[in-house]
Order: C-alpha cells, then structure tokens, then sequence
C-alpha cells in the first residue's frame, strides 16, 4: 500500500493563468528516495507544495496515509501537514530564534496556543529535540541562534526540525540548491540515513541529477508540468536526461 | 590585439546614441517639473502672498523677541505647580503611547495582507480602523474626548491612545507585510494554526522593527502631548494656553522653552535606545 497516492494532478496560480502541473500521477511507497527532476520552472515546487497543501491543486487526488488531501480545510489540514516534515532550499528557520526553539517548532502542530507564547514545550518534546540535535551532529550549537551557523548547519536543523514532526512522509524542496558539492552530498546521505533509520519514505526536488541518480530509488522527471519520465533510477538514461532538460539549452 | 581591446574598439565601431529620458518619458518628466513651479507660482499670486513683507518679516521677529518674550521667565518654569503639569505631561503620553502600542498588536496584524486571518473581511475593517484614527488630527480626538468626558487627564490619554495606534498600527502593518514569508511557510508545514505561525514565523522577524516603532511612537506622543492641554485635556498644555490669554508673553516663551528642552531630552534618550535595539538585532 502506497503513503503517498498522486493522480492526474492539475495545478494554477490564477484562475486564468496557466496550469503549472498537467496531469501528474505517481505513488510513493513506504520505502522509498523519490526524486523529482526537471529544469527550473517545470513545476517541481509546485508539485511538492500540493502535497501538503501550501497550493491548493485545481483538480486531482492526492491520497496520503489514507486521507484524500484536497478535501481538508482547517483542522483537519493542520492535522494532516503534523505528519508531513518538510524541509527547504532555502532552509526557511526562525533566524532570530535558538537553533533549539527551531528544532522545537517541528512540534507546534501539537502543542496549544499557550504553551507557544511561552514556548514551553513538554519534557519529552525537549528530550526528543536534544537526541535529534546529537543525531545531526549539531549538540554543541543548541543554544546559537539560527542565523551564526553556516549553510550545512543550518539545513541540518532544518533536517530535526522536519524529524521532530514524527513524520510519516518527508517533502524536501531543493534541499541542496544553496549548498556546495560537498555539503550537499553530506545532507542527502544525512537525510537517507534517517529516513531509512526511522523508516520515512521521502520525496525529494532536486536539481542536481548526479545527486538524484546517487541517492534516490525512483525518479520523475518533469517538464512545464508534464511527466517526461517515471520508473526507477536504473532506467534513466542519457536520452531520457536530454529530452527531459531540451528546454532549458534553449 | 587582446579581447578587451576588440571589445571597446566594436563598441567604437557602433556609437549610438544614449539619453535618461527618451520622448515621451521625457515630456512627462520635464513637463511636471514646469506643472509643479506653475502652479507654485499661481498659488503665490492666488493667496496674494506679498513677497516683500516675507523678506521684512525678520527684522521684526528679532524686535518682538527681543522685547516682549525677553527675558524669559524661568522662575514661572520653576514653580511646583507647572513641574507638576510636566509629570502629567510625561505620565499622560506614557499611558496614551503605551496603551496605543497594546491595540497595535492586533491591529497592525489584522491590517497586514499576507498575514490578515481573513482578507475579505478582517483586513479592509482594520485598515478603515487605523486609517480613522490618523484622519482625525490629535487636537481634534482631544476636543471630542473633552466635549464628550469633560476636562481632564482622561481625554487627553484616550486621545493620545487612538493617535499612537493609528500611526504605529500603519508603520506595523508595513514591516508585517515586509517579512521573509519562508519561515511562516516552514510554520504551516509543521501543522501551525495561524495564532502558532504568528508567534513563531511572524514575531520573531518583526520584534526589533516594533520596539523602534513603539520608541517611535513615544516621541510623537510625546509631543503631542503638549498640545493636547491646550484643548483642556490637562499637562503643560494648559498653562500654555492660559499665558497666551493673557499675554504674559515672558512665561510664554518660558513654557515654549521647557517643551524644547523636554522633547530634545526625550529624543537623545530614544536616539540612544534606539541604538542599543539596533545592537540587539
């Protein structure tokens, strides 16, 4: 049974506008490392933001853990997103705030209106965030602030703040794009080895097909928002890869 | 010959013409450049305003000031009665700034487009709010406030109160609106409601802007503050008003004296707050 169920997704800004995605269908299982690749503006932020629903589709289902995600609204929908971690390109923390305070924010789903204004989270949330902060290599930085650690760091915040969620799914958005070579390769082995530590199937954009090819079992490729290719990593190919990026040489 | 060489002798190959403003941009531009002095002049010759008498006018000012607002009382200044008028002048600003800074929160939120909990509804009626409040100048919420609740310290706090959330509610708004939106995406991801995402992707972001603004707001209050007595909501204004009655014009110029002195000290103090907020980050 697949937690993830995507079928003939249509996706727009504006009611006039274009559509952004044209019909995309895939399913993720419990196991995998999915990539979505394709050129800048094919539609794979898009795509990951219907997910768990920061867009709202304009046709199509998306079925994840059993739930029909375009029919939630408000409780429901907040529900849904706590067991969806998500992490960014642009790593999208709370400059301002403790990398701890960070991390704990990945709880707020859970946590009442109160006990955020004083940000007083559970014993056991704070327990959870210092093993998850060891786990990243981060337990000498808890009480920095966001903004005085450098790329790597901050995108492994990121990476427990998405943990901390208890995630049944992870959405990572160009997790890398901001990253060098090096560190990228560090953040993808990083977020492979916990996902399959803690068994989350993950779905992951990327740009970087070299990093796509290395880490992630099956690959969609997307281009002006319609599938160009969809199976597992092995059967990509070069052609595949050509046609996939044509637009963007042009 | 090297590439840079070639480039610059293409280039010399080729010259083209270049200017700021190309017809019609230019005909806008310089044209309102002729409006704006037109209708300066027009105005002038309108209002009949005589030229000759705003030359003569400083000669004058120096002679009055000289005879009549020299010397200054400072013993009038002095006296317990006023430095009490002064206390209330502080303590009346300090309420109206602070409890306009208290409905600026909710305010200057509900009034803010991207973060607004509903923008059909709660954004327009916090905008129309905010908006009434800097549409009435200060002095006219004073005289309404005295007209309704009579003489008084009251009054002139509420006020000061509607003045301070109008302005500081607009400038809130804006640094709201101005955010980074990433980290409130990251919020709702994690399954925030809106109050959530507020205190953890918004605040955060705007904490610093907002002590500026409430120091801000200080100051204006502050200043306004002195007018309001003059309309009966009680402070300095008062004695202000009641000299200028009786042209006692040397206790005038005292009183005027201590409001300059008072609002210079009031900004080298926020000068200098504002500068240990801007080390905070």
């Amino acid at each position: 049974m697949a937690v993830l169920q995507v079928s003939d997704l249509y996706a727009r800004y504006s009611a006039k506008g274009p559509d952004i995605l044209k019909g995309i269908s895939f399913d993720v299982e419990g196991d995998d490392f999915f990539a979505i690749i394709g050129p800048s503006g094919a539609g794979k932020s898009t795509l990951i933001r219907c997910i768990n629903r920061l867009v709202t589709p304009t046709s199509g289902r998306i079925v994840f853990d059993g739930q029909e995600m375009t029919a939630l609204s408000g409780k429901d929908l907040r529900r849904a997103r706590r067991d969806i971690g998500m992490i960014f390109q642009e790593f999208n923390l709370i400059n301002r705030m403790s990398v701890m305070d960070n991390v704990l924010s990945g709880r707020l789903g859970y946590t009442g209106n109160l006990r955020t204004l004083f940000r007083a989270f559970p014993r056991d949330d704070i327990d959870h965030a210092l093993r998850l902060l060891d786990r990243v290599g981060l337990s000498d930085h808890v009480d920095k602030r966001a903004d005085e650690l450098s790329g790597g760091q901050r995108q492994r915040v990121g990476i427990a703040r998405a943990l901390m969620q208890n995630p049944k799914l992870m959405l990572l958005d160009e997790p890398t794009s901001a990253l060098d070579p090096k560190i990228s390769r560090e953040i993808m082995g990083l977020v492979k080895t916990m996902a399959q530590e803690l068994n989350v199937p993950c779905l992951c954009n990327i740009h970087d097909v070299k990093l796509a090819m290395e880490f992630c079992n099956k690959i969609i490729g997307l281009q002006d928002g319609v599938t160009m290719f969809s199976g597992p990593t092995e059967q990509m190919n070069e052609a595949t890869l050509d046609e996939i990026y044509a637009m963007e040489v042009l | 010959m090297t590439p840079r060489d070639m480039s610059i002798a293409t280039a010399a190959e080729a010259p083209r013409e270049w200017r700021r403003f190309r017809y019609p941009h230019s005909l806008v531009s310089y044209g309102s450049w002729l409006i704006a002095f037109t209708v300066i002049v027009y105005s002038i010759e309108y209002l009949e305003i005589p030229l000759d008498r705003v030359l003569g006018m400083f000669g004058r000012m120096g002679e009055i000031l000289a005879n009549r607002y020299y010397p200054v009382d400072i013993d009038y200044i002095m006296d317990v009665d006023y430095i009490g008028s002064v206390v209330e002048t502080i303590q009346m600003a300090y309420l109206g700034a602070l409890f306009g800074l208290l409905i600026t929160v909710p305010l200057a939120w509900f009034a803010a487009y991207n973060m607004t909990p509903s923008r059909l509804f709660v954004y327009p009626g916090a905008r129309f709010l905010s908006m009434s409040c800097r549409a009435v100048h200060e002095t006219i919420w004073t005289i309404l406030f005295v007209s309704i609740l009579g003489f008084g310290m009251l009054p002139g706090v509420l006020a000061l109160t509607l003045f301070s959330a109008g302005f500081a509610a607009k400038l809130f708004a804006e640094e709201i609106e101005a955010i980074d939106m990433g980290p409130v995406e990251a919020m709702w991801a994690t399954g925030a409601n809106l109050f959530q995402v507020m205190v953890f992707g918004v605040f955060p972001q705007v904490r610093v802007a907002f002590t500026g603004i409430g120091i801000y707001t200080w100051d204006v209050a502050f200043r306004a503050a002195t007018v309001v007595g003059f309309f009966g909501a009680g402070g300095m204004g008062w004695y202000l008003k009641r000299n200028v009655m009786q042209i006692e014009t040397e206790r005038v110029a005292a009183i005027i004296l201590s409001i300059i002195v008072l609002v210079l000290i009031s900004e080298l103090i926020s000068a200098w707050a504002r500068n240990v907020v801007m080390k905070m980050k």
